[in-house]
């Protein structure tokens, strides 16, 4: 299943710190957004096989000061 | 209760992500395999007792680690083997803490391709390398390998034991072929990925919730692949390959689950993301300037259907120049009748044709419907009816499939 993650900081991170995401073969998709006051700063798109490894992951990766939402992509 | 099936998915997340890394480290201080992968095992049973009443450890995977290391020691104690190995690991026990706030990941990339070519070792059955790579490398368990081959548990944990053991006896070493032998080597692997995910993509057999687990499970691990051996083309192509055919998984069938051919399929509910990543492996592939292998063949004939937005974009004559290339490195008649085909969509019947006249005598070829299938739509589109209607006819006599021989009767009666 896939899962979007939002990173908010004030600087975007995402792009740099998926590097594990990407050794484990669950990044599909990564990147930053242009600056917005304490908003949404960049996102990975993740495969995994559960909500569980989702949280796990992204609970490992460094992320000083960040705020992070995990959300499930709806299946058509 | 809740809390309890909470902690137990928790301890399933973590037991997939980790568990392959740790089988990969004990394997290269114990060089047993078997031994690793038991004691890992062991290891997973502890945190089963013991996570749901102390919370889950702030680094599970050096939790499951120091634990499996401590089993191995004990066992190899038992075993009075008292070797340098135990000093090794013994060593390697005390620097390892728990809490160590990195965790297992950088330096494990080596370990980890020794176990994916340990795991796909060419002594080993393709049933046994399957299931042991699903096992050490997916952390599946044995009743979810069993239940996505529609076999009984007890046959994968004997497949599994057996394999082992087979290991075991071939003094099979711990590590990354090199040379010569790499090449091989790194074939059964991919094969091995390929397999899992067309028992994933094959319709026929297989659970309903499974079977995607299956394709998903060989796209990550072509992708890890990827990562480790990021100078072999053969492995970006598998990987491409595999990214644009999942990508036609929602489009691939009708609504009653009957099978839609690539040329008919609603473009719009092909997977736009998983093509892109597809194109871009294929890329990556490119660009190591490698001699054409067979999954570069086929990445590339799969691309070319992916490139195009709409059935009549698509770039026939590369397709049959990408057919003359792979029947250069695997010759088969079935291939010449693929090339016949892209020959006729891009040159016309009359090619298409000439080149099936040519390959029509080949033995494999005998009794092999499609002959006379794809000769007959090319007469008919040369308005030779009289003679593409006996094609039809003779197609629908050697097909085993009820809903094709309906099909080509229903052709044949449409030539008058």
């Amino acid at each position: 299943m896939r899962f979007m993650v939002f990173v908010r900081s004030p600087k975007p991170v995402a792009a740099r710190h998926g590097d594990s995401l990407l050794r484990a073969g669950v990044l599909l998709d990564a990147g930053d957004l242009v600056p917005h006051a304490c908003g949404v700063s960049g996102y990975w798109l993740i495969d995994v096989r559960s909500r569980e490894e989702a949280v796990e992951r992204i609970r490992r990766i460094p992320l000083p000061a960040c705020v992070v939402e995990i959300r499930q992509v709806a299946v058509v | 209760m809740g809390a309890t099936t909470s902690v137990h998915r928790t301890i399933d997340a973590v037991w997939r992500m980790e568990s392959a890394k740790v089988i990969a480290a004990l394997a290269r201080y114990t060089r047993d395999v078997g031994l690793a992968e038991e004691m890992a095992q062991d290891a997973l049973v502890a945190a089963l007792e013991q996570w749901p009443a102390e919370g889950v450890p702030r680094n599970p995977g050096a939790w499951l680690m120091t634990t499996a290391k401590r089993r191995a020691i004990d066992q190899i104690r038992r075993r009075e083997n008292f070797n340098r190995k135990v000093e090794e690991i013994g060593r390697e026990v005390q620097e390892a803490t728990p809490d160590a706030s990195e965790g297992i990941d950088d330096e494990i990339g080596d370990d980890l391709l020794s176990l994916i070519f340990t795991a796909c070792h060419p002594v080993l059955g393709t049933e046994a390398r399957v299931a042991l790579t699903l096992k050490m490398l997916g952390g599946l368990k044995t009743e979810e390998i069993a239940r996505a081959f529609l076999v009984s548990d007890a046959t994968v944990a004997q497949r599994i034991v057996r394999a082992k053991k087979a290991l075991a006896d071939a003094g099979v070493p711990f590590e990354v072929p090199e040379g010569p032998e790499l090449a091989t080597r790194l074939a059964s692997v991919l094969e091995v990925v390929y397999l899992i995910f067309n028992e994933g993509y094959s319709a026929t057999r297989g659970d309903d919730w499974m079977r995607p687990e299956l394709c998903a499970e060989a796209l990550r691990l072509g992708r890890v692949l990827a990562e480790l051996a990021p100078k072999e083309a053969e492995v970006h192509s598998l990987v491409a390959l595999m990214e644009i055919q999942a990508s036609r998984a929602k489009a691939r069938t009708g609504p009653n689950g009957e099978p839609v051919v690539l040329l008919e399929q609603d473009r719009g509910k092909w997977d736009w993301l998983l093509i892109g990543r597809g194109l871009k492996a294929l890329e990556r592939a490119e660009a190591l300037n490698q001699p054409p292998g067979n999954y570069y063949v086929q990445a590339a004939l799969a691309a070319c259907h992916a490139r195009a937005r709409k059935p009549e974009d698509t770039d026939w004559q590369r397709i049959a120049a990408l057919y003359q290339v792979l029947a250069q490195i695997s010759p088969s008649p079935i291939v010449e009748l693929n090339r016949a085909v892209a020959l006729s969509m891009a040159f016309g019947p009359a090619a298409g044709l000439a080149l099936v006249d040519e390959i029509s005598g080949e033995k494999a070829l005998q009794g092999y419907h499609l002959l006379p299938s794809v000769r007959g739509d090319f007469l008919v589109k040369l308005g030779r009816t009289e003679e593409a209607k006996a094609e039809f006819e003779k197609a629908a006599a050697l097909t085993r499939n009820e809903r094709e021989k309906t099909l080509l009767l229903e052709r044949a009666a449409a030539c008058g």
